[in-house]
C-alpha cells in the first residue's frame, strides 16, 4: 500500500491502517528511543508516546519529507525531552556531583575500547550523542537527520564532526596505537 | 592512527552502543491502543464537566505528584516573561501580568496550587498568542525582526515545555494544545537572522493548518477576566 494511501485510511478512522503504519515504522522508532536511552522501560515509553502524539497530529502531516523522517522528528524530540526530563530528576535527587546520565552504565571490568567508548557517547551533549547516534549507529542521512532535529544538514555534519572529534579526544590513547 | 582509519574504527565499535533488543511489537501496540483510549475518555469527560464557572478555565487533573518548590518557581519565570513581554511588545494593560500574585508559599494548599497553574497556563498561552499573531503580522508585512522573533520564541519555548512536565498539562486537550505549540515556537527558535522566505511561509502554513492560532484563543478567556476571576 503507498505511503499517501495509507495516511488517508489512517485519517478515515481505520484501525487495520493504523496498525499496518505502526508496523511499518515501529522497528526504527524504537531503535532510536533506545539507543538514546539505554534502558526498556524508556525507550518503550518514548516509542509509545511518539507513536500516541503522531497519530493525533498526523493531519498536519504536509508530506514535504518521507513519513519517517516525520516519525523521527516526534521520536527524537520526545525522547530528548524525556530524558532532559529524567536528568532533572535525577539532579533534583542526587544532586549534580552524584549525577549518572540517563542511559549511562558504569563499566565495572577494565575499560576497553568498547567501554570507553560508551562511557564517552554518553557523555557527550543530547545534541552530538543524537547526531553521532543517527548517522554512525542507525545510519540516518544528514538530510533526514536535519529534517528530524529541525535543523539544515550542514549543521548536522558541524555536530556530527565535532562528536567526532570529541571522541577521538576522549579515546586519544587508543587513538595513538 | 589516522583520523579516518579512527573514524572507521569508531563507527564499527559504536555500532553496539545501546545495542537494542528486538522490538517487543505486540506490547507496545497494546500499550499505545489502551493510552489512546484512555486519552480519548478523559478528552470526553473534561468536555462534559466544563460548564458554569470551570467552562472559563482550562481543565485540570488532581494535582498528586507536585512539588511545589520546583514549580512555585516555575509559575514565578513564567509570570517574570510575562510582565516582560508585555512591556516589550503587546498593546495590554500593564495590570494583566503584574496584578498576578506569586505564590508565596513552599506548601500550598491544593486548590490554591491549581489555580496557579490555571493561571500560569493562560498566561503562557496568552503571551503565545500575541507572539504568534505578531509574527504572522511581520511575516506578511515583510517586516519582522527575525532574531528578536527567535529569542523570545526560545523563552516561550522554555516555559511550554515546563508546562507540559507539569500538572498543567494532565489535561488531553491542554496537552496536544502545549505539544503543537512547541513545534511551532521551536520552528520560529530556529529561524537563522535572515531566513528564507519559504521558511517563514512554511511556519506560518504550519500555524494555520493545524490552528494553532485558532485553539489558543479558544483556551484563552477573552480580556483579563479570566485571570482575575480566577483568583
Amino acid at each position: 500500500m503507498e505511503e499517501r494511501e495509507l495516511i488517508s485510511r489512517v485519517l478515515a478512522g481505520d484501525p487495520s491502517a493504523e496498525r499496518a503504519l505502526y508496523d511499518a515504522h515501529v522497528d526504527r522508532v524504537f531503535r532510536l528511543a533506545y539507543r538514546m536511552a539505554g534502558d526498556m522501560d524508556r525507550a518503550q515509553d518514548y516509542t509509545q508516546e511518539t507513536f500516541i502524539r503522531a497519530f493525533s497530529r498526523l493531519q498536519t502531516f504536509r508530506g514535504d519529507a518521507a513519513l519517517s523522517t516525520w516519525l523521527g522528528s516526534i521520536a527524537i524530540s520526545v525522547t530528548l525531552n524525556g530524558l532532559r526530563k529524567v536528568r532533572r530528576r535525577n539532579e533534583r535527587e542526587v544532586g549534580l556531583d552524584d549525577f549518572t546520565p540517563a542511559g549511562h552504565t558504569r563499566p565495572e571490568a577494565e575499560p576497553d575500547l568498547k567501554t570507553r567508548l560508551n562511557q564517552a557517547i554518553d557523555d557527550l551533549p543530547d545534541g552530538y550523542r543524537a547526531v553521532f547516534v543517527m548517522h554512525d549507529v542507525e545510519g540516518y542521512t544528514h538530510e533526514e537527520i536535519g529534517a528530524s532535529l529541525g535543523v539544515h544538514p550542514g549543521t548536522s555534519k558541524a555536530q556530527l564532526f565535532r562528536a567526532r572529534a570529541r571522541l577521538r579526544e576522549a579515546l586519544a590513547d587508543f587513538a595513538k596505537d | 592512527m589516522t583520523d579516518d582509519r579512527f573514524d572507521d574504527l569508531l563507527r564499527d565499535s559504536a555500532r553496539e552502543y545501546n545495542d537494542p533488543p528486538e522490538t517487543p511489537r505486540e506490547e507496545l501496540w497494546q500499550r499505545i491502543v489502551a493510552a489512546r483510549e484512555a486519552e480519548k475518555a478523559a478528552s470526553k469527560e473534561s468536555t462534559e464537566d466544563a460548564d458554569g464557572e470551570r467552562s472559563r478555565i482550562l481543565p485540570f487533573r488532581r494535582l498528586g505528584h507536585v512539588r511545589p518548590l520546583t514549580w512555585a518557581a516555575g509559575i514565578a519565570a513564567v509570570l517574570a516573561l510575562g510582565i516582560g513581554l508585555g512591556r516589550m511588545s503587546v498593546k495590554q494593560p500593564a495590570s494583566v501580568a503584574i496584578s498576578v500574585p506569586v505564590p508565596s508559599s513552599s506548601t500550598p494548599a491544593p486548590r490554591a496550587t491549581g489555580v496557579a497553574y490555571q493561571v500560569a497556563t493562560t498566561e503562557h498561552l496568552s503571551q503565545s498568542e500575541a507572539f504568534l499573531t505578531l509574527f504572522r503580522t511581520s511575516v506578511r508585512g515583510k517586516e519582522g525582526n527575525e532574531r528578536l522573533a527567535s529569542a523570545t520564541a526560545r523563552q516561550l519555548l522554555a516555559t511550554n515545555r515546563l508546562l507540559l512536565d507539569s500538572p498543567a498539562a494532565a489535561d488531553a486537550r491542554t496537552r496536544l494544545l502545549l505539544q503543537d505549540l512547541e513545534l511551532v515556537l521551536a520552528e520560529i527558535a530556529q529561524l537563522s537572522p535572515q531566513p528564507k522566505s519559504r521558511d517563514l511561509q512554511l511556519i506560518t502554513e504550519g500555524l494555520e493548518q493545524g490552528g494553532v492560532l485558532s485553539r489558543l484563543r479558544t483556551a484563552v478567556p477573552a480580556g483579563t477576566s479570566a485571570t482575575q476571576g480566577a483568583l
